[in-house]
């Protein structure tokens, strides 16, 4: 079975990954099975391959294991560009000017919501006129796809803190999928929660996204949300549950979001607690973090195949 | 009326469409003339090619002529299709130019603001309608800001060079609301130049005759179906560009080209070149005029390049800079004036 790498070409903080597990009880319940593993000291996991942590890191260099490490070194890259590409940073998803208006207007969506008003306060507020955000050519959908966006990115640092340090987000060799299924609980609420703010205005704000003209890129937002939270969480499994995961991890964000927009419980405890039982409910009937991998194993990689026929890089 | 036995001597009244398109390939020379000139990124200076000169060769349909004579020539055509206006456009458009123009304004969405805030310190909030000719636009965005935003203090002036397309636009206003009248206003100018303009009529709350389009006065500026006719593009956007206050928006809808969807255009194309100009010919008696309009939307630039230009005279453009209507018969671009530094 291939390890996942710990290594990131995508974001610095990423790069070195030296320190320990730090304890995920705090975010989520894992199992007392599930020991802390430390990285600094072990090497490699159960498979036997080796866990390159970056160059850095001291390594007994056999040549089976150089070897090895090469060859890992390779899907790394291969799999970082892609997660890079598949990842435009806002400076790539918004030009400096729809920036500064939507930044402005961002402001104003707890009081007007994700309307043209918030749009035209924004401008003014950035030194525009009132007709100025026109040219933006998704309209109100910009300032949704502003959040989207946004909120995806800033949860790198977000979860890097709750989990004890740069260090501890990515992807990180022997994580159990216990620990790697509590950390996606944790990282799912953590964006979840970033939508508090905005919670009274969602429920328009996913009625426009409904709109058939915004469906495809809202659903891209969704696939980019799932791939960063799974990233995040530290599974790099690069196996056909790849697509499996992702889709469970969708629906599931999904069907959260849309069961907060009716929560009054406090902090949204409600929503935690279906958050849970929705993961929990895939772990039981398919464990899409495990089994699922077994079954759908065989469709998948054909799928993959296809996919890869026609230039998609997988 | 004027201007069309220079036209006929211009443009061969029986021509095909095969015809047509072999002129196509003999002209793309000059297809070239401005919109692959170098790109300028200083506002300072105006490239040399935006300055208008009566001397330089532009094109006139597939002809190549002088700026000073495409002036002329497209005023005879304007001049003898003023009255079968909206036959000419419905021919040209399928009748979809209704569509396309409620779509253009309700996009623009003039006189909106803020619901919370107080009044635009900015306000009123002006709109030039720069090839205005028939009111079609100017009326649409009035009736959007004064009705369906219940905001009075927007005013719309309504520019062109040709006096008899305006005198129909003034003509068809007289049927507006008092109020809607009151915030409108007529202004005979070339695009190329707003410092010359010459006001119509007396009802003028718009500009004085001898200051021209001041800098920075124009919150909106809109141009539908007008600008392919100009003699130099470039010098109309950097005129445009100078009016506009710093966050004011440039919009134009024009007709453009649908060739992302290769069998419709082969149709529209067929339609356009071997239609129009014999039910131009038909239904107004004015075959060559029709031939111009269709030869025109031709001519014009790609999406991809108009939006170019837009860029270069130094607007900033969100997205990818326009939007495709009806698969790309037509097409919206919009250029903000980017905040002063
Ligand atoms: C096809 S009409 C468009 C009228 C109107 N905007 C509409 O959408 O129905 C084109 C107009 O452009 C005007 N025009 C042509 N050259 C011009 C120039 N250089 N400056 C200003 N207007 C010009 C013509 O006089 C004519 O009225």
């Amino acid at each position: 079975m291939m390890r996942p790498s710990s290594i990131s070409l995508r974001r610095p903080a990423r790069q070195i990954l030296f320190s320990s597990v730090s304890t995920i009880r705090a975010a989520a319940p894992v199992p007392t099975t599930a020991t802390h593993r430390s990285l600094s000291t072990s090497t490699s996991t159960g498979s036997g391959c080796p866990c390159a942590n970056g160059s850095r890191r001291p390594q007994v260099k056999q040549t089976q294991e150089l070897q090895q490490q090469q060859q890992q070194r390779q899907q790394r890259q291969h799999r970082n560009a892609y997660h890079s590409y598949d990842h435009p940073s806002s400076s790539a998803a918004f030009t400096p000017v729809e920036e500064s208006i939507l930044s402005a207007a961002y402001q104003h969506v707890p009081s007007h919501g994700f309307t043209p008003s918030a749009l035209a306060a924004g401008a003014r507020d950035a030194g525009y006129l009132d007709i100025s955000p026109t040219i933006l050519p998704e309209g109100a959908f910009a300032l949704i796809r502003y959040h989207l966006v946004k909120q995806r990115e800033e949860l790198a640092p977000r979860v890097s803190e709750l989990f004890g340090g740069e260090g501890h987000v990515g992807a990180r060799p022997g994580l159990s999928e216990w620990e790697i299924r509590g950390r996606v609980e944790a990282v799912t609420w953590e964006r979840l929660s970033a939508n508090a703010q905005v919670i009274g205005r969602w429920q328009e704000a996913l009625a426009i996204m409904a709109q058939p003209s915004y469906v495809p890129p809202s659903l891209k937002e969704l696939a980019l949300l799932s791939d960063e939270i799974l990233f995040l969480a530290g599974d790099s499994s690069v196996d056909p549950s790849w697509y499996t995961k992702r889709a469970s991890l969708s629906t599931i964000y999904a069907a959260a979001e849309l069961f907060m927009t009716n929560d009054h419980s406090p902090e949204f405890m409600d929503t935690r607690a279906f958050l849970n039982r929705r993961l929990r409910e895939v772990n039981e009937v398919g464990g899409v973090f495990r089994n699922l991998r077994e079954w759908v194993g065989f469709t998948a990689t054909a799928g993959v195949n296809v996919l890869r026929s026609k230039g998609v890089r997988i | 009326m004027v201007a069309r036995p220079a036209l006929r001597r211009a443009i061969p009244s029986s021509r095909t469409l095969l015809h047509a398109e072999s002129r196509i390939l003999r002209s793309s020379f000059s297809t070239t003339l401005q919109s692959q000139q170098k790109p300028n990124n200083n506002n300072n200076s105006v490239p040399e090619y935006a300055i208008p000169d009566p001397a330089r060769p532009t094109h006139f349909g597939f002809e190549t002529v002088t700026e000073a004579e495409k002036r002329e020539r497209v005023a005879g055509v304007f001049t003898s299709v003023a009255e079968s206006y909206d036959r000419m456009n419905d021919l040209m458009s399928f009748g979809w130019h209704r569509v396309w123009k409620d779509h253009f304004v309700a996009s623009l969405n003039p006189g909106f603001s803020p619901l919370t805030s107080s009044s635009d310190p900015r306000a009123p909030q002006h709109i030039l309608d720069i090839a205005g000719g028939t009111g079609d636009i100017a009326f649409r965005m009035l009736h959007t800001a004064h009705i369906l935003n219940g905001n009075p203090d927007v005013r719309v002036t309504i520019s062109d060079i040709n006096p008899a397309m305006l005198s129909v636009g003034k003509q068809r206003s007289a049927s507006l609301p008092a109020s809607q009248q009151a915030a409108l206003s007529f202004l005979e100018a070339n695009a190329e130049d707003l410092t010359q303009t010459k006001p119509l009529g007396a009802n003028q709350v718009g500009y004085s005759p001898t200051t021209g389009v001041p800098d920075e006065s124009v919150d909106l500026y809109t141009v539908a179906f007008g600008i392919r006719n100009f003699s130099n593009i470039p010098a109309a956007l950097r005129e445009a560009y100078r009016v506009l206050k710093p966050g004011g928006v440039f919009a134009c809808l024009e007709f453009s080209k649908a060739d992302k969807h290769p069998l419709f255009n082969t149709i529209y194309k067929q339609w356009s070149f071997s239609a129009i100009p014999l039910i131009g010919q038909l239904v107004a008696g004015d075959r060559d005029s029709y031939q111009y309009l269709v030869e025109s939307i031709e001519r014009f630039p790609s999406q991809e390049d108009f939006r170019d230009m837009i860029v270069d005279a130094g607007f900033v453009v969100g997205g990818q800079g326009y939007e495709d209507l009806t698969g790309g018969v037509a097409a919206i671009h919009k250029g903000m004036k980017p905040r002063r530094k």
